[in-house]
């Protein structure tokens, strides 16, 4: 094992110094995990996404060696964030109108003998040793299951 | 004195260490397998980031939404955190060995960063078990079916980067690294910094959001 001699194994950052930055951030962010329960959602998830953040820099760019990386491999990682904003857009697209009712409720069943849409699974299906579905289920349906 | 000119028959006439000579190489300018890997954890990307917009989706068109901290144990699952991250840094040490040809620096750190992936895995096995114990189950509703489906893909993967450090742990130990050919424990070492990024984002979204 070689424990000592790698004070400046690469010159180009301190994995020490990474690695103590990424132990209090996520301490930090546990802690406001809780602390700013009661501060709103905003002053919460504000505050989550920044240490997550530059958590995900950190690993990223030094562990990663991402800052140290030529145009190449830069070029194959930098734009998944911008997928990644094409994605969370179509998704906003999904989620900005809370008025729009959705097609089906979140969680619904649709009985593929029926057609019926129910609001829970356990309308149409329960566990074989709960005994036999309850009503609007096919016994067809579930014989095999 | 006259010589016969037989006809150039490459079997017998060419040269044993021959190969073409290009001024120019055709690649591009970075590692096969370092391309490959970045290539590959490009779409990871993708894949993960698919998984949280669906949670996004699900959470913001739920009628209520309960806090996590009163389903999940935020305070063993904050200690794996730093398992990770700290198996992360460990992975860095394993990476700074192979680099100096440290045969017994790689296995020293690099089985190190094993156990605590192993560790990491088995806290979340343990989480599910307890989990599963109090009848939160995957079709339960869906804050459970979001909760499994992302912590499981996440753990799936890290079984992987488990499995593929201990075959770079065994190569080392037959001392296929050294300073100068050492790219296997850094490809390794990115799988395994991905996968502690991708935990980061995902311990904040599920269990403290």
């Amino acid at each position: 094992m070689s424990g000592d001699a790698h004070a400046h194994d690469d010159p180009h950052f301190s994995a020490e110094k990474v690695f103590l930055a990424l132990f209090v951030l996520t301490a930090l962010e546990v802690t406001w995990g809780f602390v700013a329960r009661d501060l709103g959602k905003l002053m919460l998830w504000g505050g989550l996404l920044f240490f997550a953040f530059w958590k995900g820099w950190f690993i990223a760019v030094y562990f990663m060696h991402l800052k140290f990386e030529g145009w190449v491999v830069k070029s194959l990682i930098l734009p998944t964030p911008f997928l990644i904003m094409v994605i969370m857009g179509y998704v906003g697209n999904d989620v900005a109108d809370k008025e729009a009712p959705l097609l089906h409720p979140i969680g619904s069943m649709l009985d593929p003998n029926t057609g019926v849409v129910h609001e829970r699974l356990e309308e149409i299906w329960k566990p074989a040793h709960e005994g036999t579905a309850s009503e609007g289920a096919s016994e067809e349906t579930h014989s095999g299951g | 004195m006259s010589h016969t000119l037989a006809a150039y028959d490459p079997a017998v006439d060419a040269p044993t260490h021959h190969h073409p000579v290009y001024d120019y190489d055709s690649g591009p300018p970075v590692e096969r397998g370092k391309f490959a890997i970045w290539l590959f954890l490009a779409t990871e990307v993708m894949f993960f980031s698919g998984l949280i917009g669906a949670y996004i989706v699900l959470r913001s068109a739920a009628a209520s939404w309960p806090n996590p901290a009163d389903r999940l144990a935020v305070g063993i699952t904050a200690f794996n955190t730093f398992v990770l991250i700290t198996s992360s840094w460990l992975m860095v040490r394993a990476l700074f060995a192979s680099k100096r040809g440290d045969r017994n620096g790689i296995l020293f750190w690099l089985g190190l960063t094993i156990l605590g992936g192993s560790l990491f895995v088995g806290i979340q096995a343990y989480e599910y078990v307890q989990l599963v114990h109090e009848g939160a189950i995957p079709r339960g509703d869906i804050f459970w079916s979001t909760f499994y489906i992302m912590t499981g893909f996440h753990g799936s993967h890290v079984v992987v980067g488990v499995v593929w450090l201990i075959c770079v742990w065994f190569r080392a130990l037959r001392g296929r690294y050294t300073a100068k050919n050492h790219l296997g424990v850094e490809l390794a070492g990115l799988y395994w910094h991905f996968v502690d990024l991708v935990w980061v984002l995902l311990f904040t979204i599920v269990y403290l959001f």
